[in-house]
């Protein structure tokens, strides 16, 4: 495998975005420290390229299910 | 002509009414009068129009809707003369309210009924998960709502799975394939994170199932957190104000419950912008702090030196002034030596002028000088004899004079 990603789990979408929000919020925090910066300023473009990557995604998944009143009632 | 016990007779006539007469029950439709509750238990109302009454009887767990005097209703039951009080009355199971002032009465007591509850507590409401992966949609799908919902969705989203179940959303099943889809999520929590109850607008009679008592409960009921998008903006449901959001169209259920696509792509890009640009400026200050720090550095080091020069100028001087001491000091050195000389002399021609008038004087102390005026030193075995007591006539003494020395014999003394 030469990509990063595994196929078998999926994106998920909110865990990304919401670390990609910490870090900007880190950024706008009053003292950067340079170092911590860069690895977060790395990890903050990846963030956001699995984000666009996930959005790229345009189907949605509808599953009929199949379920019978009496079922239903219990 | 048949004969009859009373009980034979009661017990004839109820078994005819259920099982012959009105085999599926009975529904008659009149105004509630004479409503009553008597012990929590036992609810009693008369059913009436303009010519004729009939008295209707039922517990409270089975009629739980809230019910009052002048009311149109559709009362459904079973008719029945009670054994014991020989009344007869319709026992009834349950009653619908009838026509669109009746329908609107009976809401609005359901309504203030379920509000007193706290059913619709905004303290209870839960928030929707931000970006739902597994929605489950409680919808017909026949209908223009399912569809509708389905395609906003996809236009603002993707990649979300979607599980839904078909249910009723007019008539008489309604009410309980809805209870039933919210019982199914709600066992089966994995299908969903939030649930979408959906459908379009209608009469008030049409949304029935949607402002039942039993469809609210459920919706409170639920784990899983609810939307409620029914029919066009101007409607209301009870299902509405139970729900932890309320959509006011299935469309805006779609758009309460994803974000738009659209708008996440321009915010991940302002992100990454604002990353770049943060970033940049970081190193650009970290550069002026570090090119401030070299100036530091800079004019620290060009004080040092110049205040080195400094130094090195005054140790200069220092020394100048340590060579001009030096020589002075020579100079008086000099002249001290020069002193010290000339007091020299001075002092030791007075000290041998001294020194020889001392002489003198001590020379006039000399016993040689005495011996040679003619005195005499005796001593007696080596010790100076000055006292003739301490000698015995016949001793011998040893005599100095000034020239040799001799021996003789004491004989005789006189003190």
């Amino acid at each position: 495998m030469t990509s990063k990603k595994t196929p078998t789990k999926p994106v998920d979408f909110g865990t990304s975005f919401q670390e990609l929000e910490k870090i900007i919020s880190w950024f706008e925090g009053d003292e950067i420290d340079l170092d911590q910066g860069l690895k977060k300023f790395e990890r903050g473009l990846e963030l956001a390229q699995v984000c666009r990557t996930r959005l790229k995604e345009v189907e949605n998944r509808v599953n009929e299910l199949k379920v019978k009143f009496g079922e239903l009632d219990n | 002509m048949q004969k009859y016990t009373v009980s034979e007779f009661v017990n004839f006539v109820n078994a005819a009414l259920s099982a012959v007469v009105f085999p599926e029950g009975v529904a008659i439709e009149g105004e509630i009068t004479e409503y009553r509750v008597s012990q929590g238990k036992w609810i009693w109302f008369l059913l009436k129009d303009q010519e004729s009454v009939v008295s209707c009887f039922s517990m409270t767990w089975k009629l739980r809707q809230p019910l009052e005097d002048g009311l149109q209703v559709r009362v459904i039951g079973q008719p029945k003369i009670h054994p014991r009080s020989g009344k007869f009355s319709i026992n009834v199971d349950r009653v619908e309210p009838v026509g669109e002032g009746a329908l609107k009465r009976a809401y609005e007591l359901l309504k203030k009924l379920l509000e007193k509850e706290g059913l619709f507590d905004l303290a209870r409401k839960r928030s929707l998960p931000r970006f739902p992966e597994r929605i489950g949609l409680i919808a017909s799908r026949e209908s223009a709502a399912y569809s509708d919902f389905l395609r906003i969705l996809k236009n603002r989203w993707g990649g979300i799975e979607i599980n839904s179940l078909h249910v009723q959303v007019q008539g008489a099943e309604a009410i309980n394939s809805i209870v039933a889809a919210f019982n199914y999520f709600n066992v089966h929590p994995e299908l969903a994170e939030v649930l979408v109850l959906t459908r379009g607008g209608g009469s008030l009679e049409d949304l029935h199932a949607f402002n039942a008592e039993e469809v609210a409960r459920a919706v409170f009921g639920s784990k899983i957190p609810v939307v409620v998008g029914v029919g066009h903006e101007r409607d209301e449901s009870l299902a509405d104000f139970v729900a932890d959001v309320r959509a006011s169209t299935p469309s805006n259920a779609a758009e309460l419950l994803v974000p738009d696509r659209q708008e996440l792509i321009n915010q991940l890009r302002s992100f990454s912008a604002r990353l770049v640009t943060i970033m940049t400026g970081a190193v650009v200050i970290q550069q002026g702090n570090v090119s401030q720090a070299v100036r530091q550095i800079e004019s620290a080091l060009s004080f040092s030196v110049s205040s080195f020069r400094h130094r090195l100028r005054d140790l200069a001087d220092a020394f100048a002034r340590l060579a001009v001491d030096v020589v002075r000091t020579k100079d008086e050195q000099q002249s001290l030596w020069h002193r010290l000389h000339t007091t020299g002399d001075q002092w030791l021609g007075h000290l041998t002028n001294s020194l020889s008038s001392k002489e003198r004087m001590l020379s006039s102390f000399d016993p040689q000088s005495v011996l040679r005026r003619g005195y005499a030193i005796v001593r007696r075995r080596g010790q100076v004899l000055n006292n003739a007591t301490t000698i015995a006539v016949g001793e011998s003494v040893a005599v100095q004079l000034h020239h040799g020395s001799l021996t003789a014999k004491v004989t005789k003394k006189s003190s």
